[in-house]
């Protein structure tokens, strides 16, 4: 047992090292590349992509009807006689989708309309009973916004900043989500559930300011965050409360745009690079082949990695826009024009901007200002949404733990047992407070030292008070105990180790030091040893085991205490 | 039955009316039409409906109308349209709506309807499993074979 | 009991000396004695039955909820009623139940309106005779050969003829191919959309009636029924529930016998509605009007392009004496002008067009209403539903709503239409800021005509024509009433329009009761149903 421990010790204390070099204290520069933003493809050609997100906005309610909305329900249960369209219904407004379309159109500094009018967009289809969609094309709630974000160099572990970029937002609107269709290819039929139907969606979208994949990528993300962070729309793309069509050309000249392809079904980030990198490459090579790029709408297989034509033969889709009738024009105040006496009533712009959160990027900033974290660290505490995870487990009013420390803990091992359960961050069992525990147990602080040319991490003990470069051994035990903690284990903190052994010293050379420490400290014993009081030795243990707060293991300490003796 | 139109004498309820006073010289209705018909030789030339066109708005509409009397209908209907063009609308705002001036109401964001299939799906001529039913679209999902190589 | 008006039947009720469960019998009576004139496409006498028993307890119990307690009505059959067939006289809708209520028929029968029915109608209100519905026409009552009529046909009218429809290669989709023959043609037209709830209060199957005025589709049928037909102000009175024509010009409307009837009826229904949007906030004050009307203060408009062509020598009279006698009673009356009123029925054709494309998209099939059987795909599937379920009238309206929509026709058109209206509105509220409190027109260019000469015109012909008068005050938003005033040399009643200010009906109705009470109009009289054999 003790080899294999041993082994596994080792092979932890090596994966440990590369993660505590990776979380040394040596700082990396923002690397600023001095890349053309304009070209980043071979063969001279120039990419542009524009992006149509459609966010689900997070309210109790439909847009325009009293349905609940709801993730998950039995098909067409949160249907109420407007979502299905019956003869009759007519649409009125939730208050709360228009705060949350301002309170979004304000993060992405966009100018918000005083005015702003509804439409309708025809088109048949089978999830969209009413043959139109309601939504904003004429005078939107929001228009002219921008939005900047980082570019990260995922390829190398470290997240490195790669570039800044800023997209402009051409607009925000409020408009309906459709019904869900399903496939039952069977039956060759489509059954069709209303309970998204008329859900509220904002649709964000940009002008083609971005060059590639990577950076439409990184723009999603980074609403993803802004988005999650003001709440007004979960983000989740795998769900559906989020989704991106992206709008792709490419060209010889930076000037003149290609002639662009609209790709849908685009369900994470990860696939809005991949799905731009392949049309991108595939409009080239029609382009190179002499051909021509078409004006359609294409669709992404994300198993196969393509886009493919839905070779819809009217592609030019003339939705006949038309006023809606049904909605009178939609007015929002500010402090200044808010009639008096009605407050309560109207959506009011000044108020909603003195409610705004704080944003991803202000966050990113505020962790390291306040908490000396890396930068990187930061960035993947907010981007991985664990930013009130890690300012618990700080717990600044109470114990203050170290926050460097804290954010190693929280990105490597907590995320490594996430990932290796896979478990999202949602379903982690093990609270801020709890890690903070095993924290305070294992015991870890930092001392940086630095001795000349190199800075060498020297950890202290705080319940063994012993400096010693055996942090390793603690990483071992810290992630051991969490591993339980997932696992379901539910003895408390001192139990586990006590039961496992973990906080007895065996190690020969620790239990010499700490030996030599006592030794020096009662010279008296020493003596009285000498002068042949072999009684003397268990009080000296007694020494040993209050210092290392009754860790140390007894047998072995007790023939390294008796080596150390004669030696003295 | 042979009634006259009555109105020869109005019964004044018990007011004084200075009949003498007020009286008229001449009716306020204009005896004569006050305007014609329109004219069709100022009308622009009629539209005719190409193929193309009503093959178009079929697929828009789905009525199942592009055969013979349905083009003569939208060209009549058009062709009356066209007696807009007569009209002087330089400087015109369009008005969409008598509430142009109003302001939308707005909602509470509660949940107060939903939750009542059985009702919802009642008038569906198929319903499966409670879903409605709808054949595949026009456009079906491709499959391997047809991908773009 | 059937010839009293709403106000006076409430008197009665409230006094005892007849009750609601008596009074919902005799008006069933004359509904049965009147069926020929195909006033109903769905009877609701038990569920009246009902009611009515339940409004006698609360009488004799002294707690009635409102006047219009144990009254009688009928509605027309483009509101939504829970548990009761609603069809726009449409094959699209012919088994559509509503789950819920219009709100207008929800205020009714909170307050204990007893219902009658769903009253006959044009498909979709589109249509200015009432002869386009899958259910046969509705007949004007007014000199009706009810004696002959009873030995030569069924008591059961002409229903749903288009359940045998054939596949549509081999069927001949004729004008109105609804009606077998025009051999028996020689009744009069109701006029429309709304004529079976116009014949419902003309006959006295009911006090007072529901329908909706999209370009004169009350005021219509209302003078050519001898009835009074009020279209309140857009936005005063919630059109949830109500199957829509055109959203931006609909309004729920009122059919009376007499003015007062009206002003109880508006008090009972009008106000802000949180289910539709487009009524407005401001708080409604329910009124009544004075028996002694001091007509001095009225300034009273004559526009003079309402003398238009192929108005009738009989109506322009009606218009003339009435103009005077207003004026020989001290009222100020002025000729003005609405300059634009010739171009209204084309604006309002490209406005009705493209609202209409758009309201029926949601008729596909899947939801609710007709379903086809090509279940080849999506597209097949909406065509053929649509094809079986939409008359050509419908059919027609949508292709072209959908041409002046059309991304490269919208400006040209639509908005055309749209600069249009504005100036149609503006002329109104001119002539208004000029001083003038309501304006006297004709409500329509003659009395009623037969059905033998009104079908030998396509739909959108007679609409042109018959809505004339009617449909600029839709394009304004403002409300309008037609009052009957006289009969025709041939019998048939006359009405005249007068047009009010937005949100002005206390000083529009008062006109019209002053109107009303110097004509001294002689409403139908029936024999009372059990004197028939």
């Amino acid at each position: 047992m003790a080899s294999s421990a041993h082994k596994f010790c080792v092979e932890r204390i090596l994966l440990s090292c590369r993660r505590s070099l990776r979380t040394c204290s040596r700082s990396y520069a923002k690397a600023k590349t001095k890349k053309d933003h304009t070209s980043p493809l071979p063969g001279g050609w120039q990419g542009r992509v524009g992006l149509e997100i459609h966010a689900q906005i997070s309210s109790n309610s439909k847009l325009f009807s009293g349905s609940q909305v709801q993730f998950s329900a039995p098909p067409n249960t949160l249907v109420s006689p407007l979502d299905a369209s019956l003869p009759g219904t007519l649409p009125v407004l939730n208050r709360r989708c228009v705060e949350a379309g301002v309170l979004t159109a304000l993060a992405l500094n966009c100018h918000i309309n005083r005015r702003s009018l509804f439409d309708r967009k025809h088109y048949f289809y089978a999830d969209l009973p009413a043959g139109y969609q309601i939504t904003q094309q004429r005078l939107p709630l929001a228009v002219n916004g921008h939005m900047t974000f980082d570019v990260y160099d995922e390829s190398r572990s470290q997240r490195q900043v790669l570039k800044s970029c800023q997209v402009r937002i051409k607009q925000l609107q409020l408009e309906q989500d459709s019904g869900k269709s399903l496939h039952d290819q069977e039956n060759g039929e489509v059954l069709v559930d209303l309970n998204r139907a008329g859900v509220a969606l904002m649709e964000i979208v940009t002008e083609p300011d971005m060059v590639d994949g990577a950076e439409a990528a990184a723009m999603v993300k980074e609403l993803q965050l802004i988005l999650q962070a003001l709440g007004t729309c979960d983000g989740n793309m795998s769900e559906g409360s989020m989704r991106v069509d992206a709008n792709i050309s490419v060209s010889r000249s930076n000037e003149e745009l290609g002639t662009r392809a609209e790709v849908k079904n685009i369900n994470s980030a990860k696939f809005v690079q991949k799905a731009i990198e392949y049309e991108m490459q595939r409009q080239i090579r029609v382009l190179e082949g002499a051909g021509e790029v078409e004006e359609e709408t294409r669709y992404f297989d994300w198993k196969a990695g393509k886009t493919i034509s839905l070779r819809d033969k009217e592609q030019r889709h003339d939705y006949r826009y038309m006023p809606e009738p049904n909605l009178p024009p939609l007015i929002v105040y500010t402090d200044a024009t808010s009639p008096r006496g009605m407050q309560d009533s109207v959506v009011n712009i000044d108020r909603i901007r003195e409610q705004m959160p704080e944003l991803p990027d202000t966050t990113r900033r505020r962790l390291v200002e306040k908490y000396g974290i890396q930068f990187q660290h930061s960035v993947a505490l907010v981007g991985e949404g664990l930013v009130e995870y890690f300012e618990t487990l700080i717990d600044v009013k109470g114990k203050g733990r170290d926050p460097r420390s804290a954010a190693s803990w929280v990105l490597t091992d907590l995320l490594e047992q996430l990932h290796k359960r896979s478990l999202t961050f949602q379903e982690c069992s093990v609270t801020a407070s709890k890690l903070g525990e095993i924290v305070d147990l294992v015991g870890m602080g930092t001392i940086s030292k630095s001795t000349g040319k190199k800075s060498v991490v020297l950890y202290k003990a705080h319940m063994l008070q012993l400096t010693c470069p055996t942090k390793y051994i603690f990483c071992w035990i810290f992630s051991q105990i969490l591993g339980l903690l997932f696992d379901g284990d539910n003895r408390s903190l001192s139990q586990i180790i006590e039961e496992n052994e973990w906080a007895q010293i065996r190690d020969e050379e620790t239990l010499g030091r700490i030996c030599d420490d006592i030794l020096e400290k009662h010279t008296e014993l020493v003596e009285a040893y000498r002068k042949g009081n072999v009684k003397v030795v268990n009080r000296l243990m007694g020494e040993v085991q209050k210092a290392t707060n009754r860790c140390a293991e007894p047998t072995v300490t007790s023939r390294v205490l008796k080596l150390k003796l004669e030696e003295h | 039955m042979n009634h006259l139109p009555r109105l020869c004498r109005a019964p004044l309820v018990g007011r004084p009316v200075l009949l003498a006073i007020t009286r008229r010289l001449s009716s306020k209705v204009p005896p004569e039409p006050t305007w014609e018909e329109v004219d069709e030789t100022k009308l622009p030339k009629p539209t005719k409906i190409d193929k193309d066109t009503i093959d178009h708005l079929e697929r828009l509409a789905l009525v199942d109308f592009a055969n013979k009397e349905g083009i003569s209908r939208l060209e009549a209907a058009i062709r009356f349209a066209d007696q807009m063009f007569l009209v002087d609308t330089t400087g015109v705002e369009p008005m969409d709506s008598v509430l142009e001036d109003r302001e939308l109401y707005l909602r509470a964001d509660t949940v107060t309807e939903g939750n009542c299939k059985d009702e919802i799906l009642r008038n569906a001529g198929k319903v499966v499993e409670d879903y409605f039913v709808a054949p595949p679209g026009n456009i079906p999902l491709p499959k391997k074979e047809e991908y773009d190589r | 009991m059937l010839g009293l008006t709403l106000k006076e039947t409430a008197r009665v009720l409230n006094e005892g000396s007849v009750t609601a469960a008596e009074l919902c019998a005799a008006c069933v009576a004359r509904a049965r004695q009147v069926q020929q004139l195909n006033v109903f496409i769905t009877e609701t006498y038990d569920m009246a039955g009902q009611q009515a028993a339940e409004s006698t307890l609360r009488h004799r119990q002294g707690s009635r909820l409102h006047v219009l307690d144990g009254i009688p009505v009928t509605i027309k059959d483009a509101f939504s009623t829970a548990g009761i067939r609603t069809t726009c006289s449409s094959r699209i809708l012919r088994d559509y139940v509503p789950p819920y209520n219009a709100t207008m028929v929800q205020r009714l029968v909170d307050r204990g309106a007893v219902l009658l029915g769903k009253t006959n109608m044009d498909e979709f209100a589109m249509g200015s005779g009432s002869v386009d519905s899958i259910f046969g026409p509705v007949r004007n009552p007014w000199k009706y050969n009810f004696q002959t009529r009873h030995q030569e046909q069924d008591s059961q009218p002409i229903r749903d003829s288009c359940h045998d429809l054939k596949p549509k290669s081999m069927q001949m989709r004729t004008m109105h191919h609804h009606v077998t023959s025009t051999e028996d043609s020689d009744w009069f037209i109701t006029g429309g959309s709304s004529g079976g709830s116009a014949v419902a209060v003309a006959a006295g199957i009911c006090k007072a009636a529901l329908g909706s005025d999209t370009g004169g589709s009350v005021r219509n049928p209302a003078s050519y029924c001898g009835v009074v037909g009020l279209k309140p102000t857009y936005g005063l009175l919630s059109r949830h529930g109500l199957i829509p024509l055109v959203n931006s010009l609909d309004v729920p409307g009122i059919f009376t016998r007499c003015v007062d009837d009206a002003v109880i009826m508006l008090g009972a229904l009008a106000g802000h509605d949180p289910k539709d949007s487009t009524t407005v906030s401001d708080p409604f004050q329910p009124f009544s009007l004075p028996e002694h009307i001091d007509i001095t203060r009225l300034h009273v408009g004559i526009p003079k392009e309402y003398h238009a062509p192929h108005l009738s020598e009989e109506t322009l009279s009606t218009w003339k004496r009435a103009a005077d006698m207003l004026e020989d009673a001290g009222a100020r009356v002025s000729q003005v002008s609405l300059p634009h009123t010739p171009y209204s029925i084309v604006c309002y054709s490209v406005l009705c067009a493209a609202e209409v494309a758009s309201n029926m998209a949601r008729y596909d099939g899947l939801e609710f209403g007709h379903r086809g059987s090509d279940h080849s795909s999506t597209e097949a599937l909406y065509a053929q539903t649509r094809h079986e379920g939409f008359n050509d009238v419908v059919r027609g309206r949508i292709l072209a709503g959908n041409y002046f929509l059309l991304k490269r026709h919208y400006d040209h058109y639509f908005t055309q239409a749209q600069r249009i209206r504005r100036l149609i509105a503006n002329d109104f509220r001119k002539v208004f800021e000029g001083g003038v409190d309501i304006l006297l027109t004709p409500t329509t260019l003659s009395p009623a005509r037969s059905y033998r000469w009104f079908v030998q015109a396509d739909n959108r012909t007679r609409t042109e024509q018959e809505d004339v008068f009617t449909q600029p005050v839709n394009l304004a938003g403002i409300p309008a009433v037609n009052v009957p005033v006289s009969l025709s040399e041939d019998g048939l009643p006359i009405g005249l329009q007068l047009i009010g200010q937005s949100f002005q009906e206390k000083t529009l109705l008062t006109a019209a009761k002053w109107l009303e009470q110097q004509v001294n109009f002689p409403h139908l009289q029936l024999p009372d149903p059990s004197e028939m054999s």
